[in-house]
């Protein structure tokens, strides 16, 4: 079988907030887009293939959206596929679409991810809805949110590393932080620690400024063969690795309920594939559904063995040895549900090759970015590890 | 704005669940126990970690012991080890005191049936 290598030509995010302009899902989705196919110096008639990430038909009332965009988009005619692993769903995307040129099935794919996440229903529908991306008929009927069920995991992953309420903060004040110089984050603040550890509790240890937000927005890439890449886009970074994994859908199922394991060894099939150890990545977009998740994750990928520690000893800050969630991550640039894992991916393209956001942007380009995303409390996980193509 | 509402009332089979979810109606915590290696999984697993699918279902005595526990405007919830079972589960709290570490199922007042842990004394049977 041939085994091609794939070059990310075109990537692109909208802005993640909650929408107040009368624009709508397909109005991002077409932003997004147009802003990647200009990038990567190709014609709408090169792409073969769409691959999107939306998570659920309850959020946009469209089913089949991956046909309606096609339409939308000016691509009738191409193949098409919607992807869905929960919160996963954009980095899976993400690899369906790797795969369908590492085997010759296209020379050139639009990875979408879209949801609507904040303006089509109220929270409370939002949070009901959510309730059920667990196991539906055990913990989705006892009525336990997804803030309860993060909470519960983070509760062992501190009674076993000892991580604390001033490292919550400190991932919170972090992000939140990044988030204050990307100008399209949902949620740029500079709360102190106190206020932080005075917002209301959702559910123990977790408060209202730990969480995600529920945001609007849309991202895109085009994945391109390596040797099908135009002649002006030869400065495209590579896809070198791709991992993906699932744990017990039962927390108390799994031998060690903190632990995201399905991150473990995504990250391991992904290292393997590109052939890097992590500590030879130096930017990481981490699924930050809540502060302790990113501790988790950090843990979970092998990036650190004292998250608490190396979070508050600037490690993962914009200048430290990996910066974690540049973007302001989940919790500052906000979450789009399909478009998290393909936002992130795009953060990372667009690092490796000096083009992202100027506040943020690290003057020494990294070689190699690390895209980690994952659905339900780690159950189903995706990585995807981006490295930057040598100077041309 | 295009303004639409959908009412949706699903009537889900529980098929291969039923002995669980009519147990959680009543109160009763039944688990599977796996033919092969005998671990009695509580909510029960289909498959077995260890591969086995052959089970046979089986009462626990319904008390449980409060391992972790989540409080606040969500409500209160905790992963909880029920005596006789070999996993964890998650449960929502009802009328359980802070500090309380014990609890014992208890079935749900709306009819969905549910994971619920309520204090020992009330409930004793
Ligand atoms: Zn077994």
């Amino acid at each position: 079988m041939p085994h091609h290598s794939v070059a990310v030509t075109g990537a692109s995010l909208t802005p993640f907030n909650r929408r107040r302009d009368g624009t709508s899902w397909r109005d991002w989705v077409f932003d997004a887009y147009s802003t990647a196919l200009a990038m990567s110096d190709l014609e709408p008639v090169d792409i073969e293939e769409i691959f999107l990430a939306s998570e659920s038909d309850f959020f946009s009332l469209q089913l089949n959206p991956a046909s309606i965009l096609a339409t939308e988009l000016g691509l009738g005619g191409v193949a098409v596929t919607r992807c869905e692993a929960g919160g996963a769903s954009g980095q899976v995307a993400v690899h369906a679409g790797v795969r369908a040129i590492r085997a010759g099935g296209a020379r050139h794919v639009l990875v979408l991810g879209v949801d609507p996440s904040a303006s089509s229903l109220s929270g409370d529908a939002m949070r009901a809805l959510y309730g059920f991306s667990f196991d539906a008929w055990t913990d989705g009927m006892a009525g336990v949110t997804s803030t309860a069920l993060y909470a519960l995991s983070y509760q062992a992953f501190a009674a076993h590393h000892g991580t604390t309420e001033a490292d919550l903060a400190s991932v919170t004040r972090q992000n939140r932080a990044n988030a204050m110089r990307n100008p399209g984050a949902h949620l740029p603040r500079g709360d102190t620690a106190e206020q932080i550890n005075e917002s209301p509790m959702i559910a123990s240890p977790y408060r209202r400024l730990h969480c995600s937000p529920l945001s609007d927005g849309a991202a895109a890439l085009i994945l391109s063969r390596r040797d099908a890449v135009p002649s002006t886009r030869r400065s495209a970074p590579g896809i070198a690795g791709i991992g993906a994994s699932t744990d017990h859908m039962h927390l108390g199922a799994r031998s060690d309920p903190g632990a995201f394991a399905a991150k473990t060894r995504a990250m391991e099939r992904a290292c393997a594939e590109a052939d890097v150890m992590p500590k030879q990545i130096e930017l990481a977009e981490i699924y930050d559904a809540y502060a302790g998740a990113q501790l988790q994750g950090v843990m979970a990928l092998g990036l650190s063995d004292a998250p608490g520690r190396d979070h508050q000893d600037g490690d993962f800050a914009p200048d430290g040895r990996c910066p974690v969630n540049l973007s302001g991550g989940l919790m500052g640039q906000g979450a789009p549900v399909g478009a998290t894992g393909v936002g992130q991916t795009a953060t990372c393209a667009l690092v490796l090759e000096g083009r992202y956001h100027a506040g943020l942007q690290p003057q020494t380009l990294p070689n190699y970015a690390l895209a980690d995303t994952h659905g339900g409390v780690c159950t189903t996980a995706a990585v995807t590890i981006l490295q930057r193509e040598a100077a041309v | 704005m295009i303004r639409r509402t959908l009412l949706l009332e699903y009537g889900l089979e529980p098929g291969w669940m039923a002995p669980f979810v009519e147990g959680l109606l009543k109160g009763d915590a039944m688990a599977r126990r796996c033919g092969d290696c005998g671990i009695k999984s509580f909510p029960p697993h289909r498959t077995c970690a260890c591969g086995g699918s052959g089970a046979v279902w089986v009462c626990l005595p319904g008390t449980a012991t409060i391992q972790f526990r989540t409080t606040g405007s969500d409500g209160d919830f905790a992963l909880v080890q029920f005596d006789g079972a070999d996993t964890s589960s998650v449960v929502s709290l009802q009328g359980i005191a802070e500090g309380q570490t014990n609890g014992r199922i208890s079935a749900p007042d709306d009819a969905v049936p549910k994971l619920v842990l309520g204090p020992i004394e009330e409930n004793n049977r």
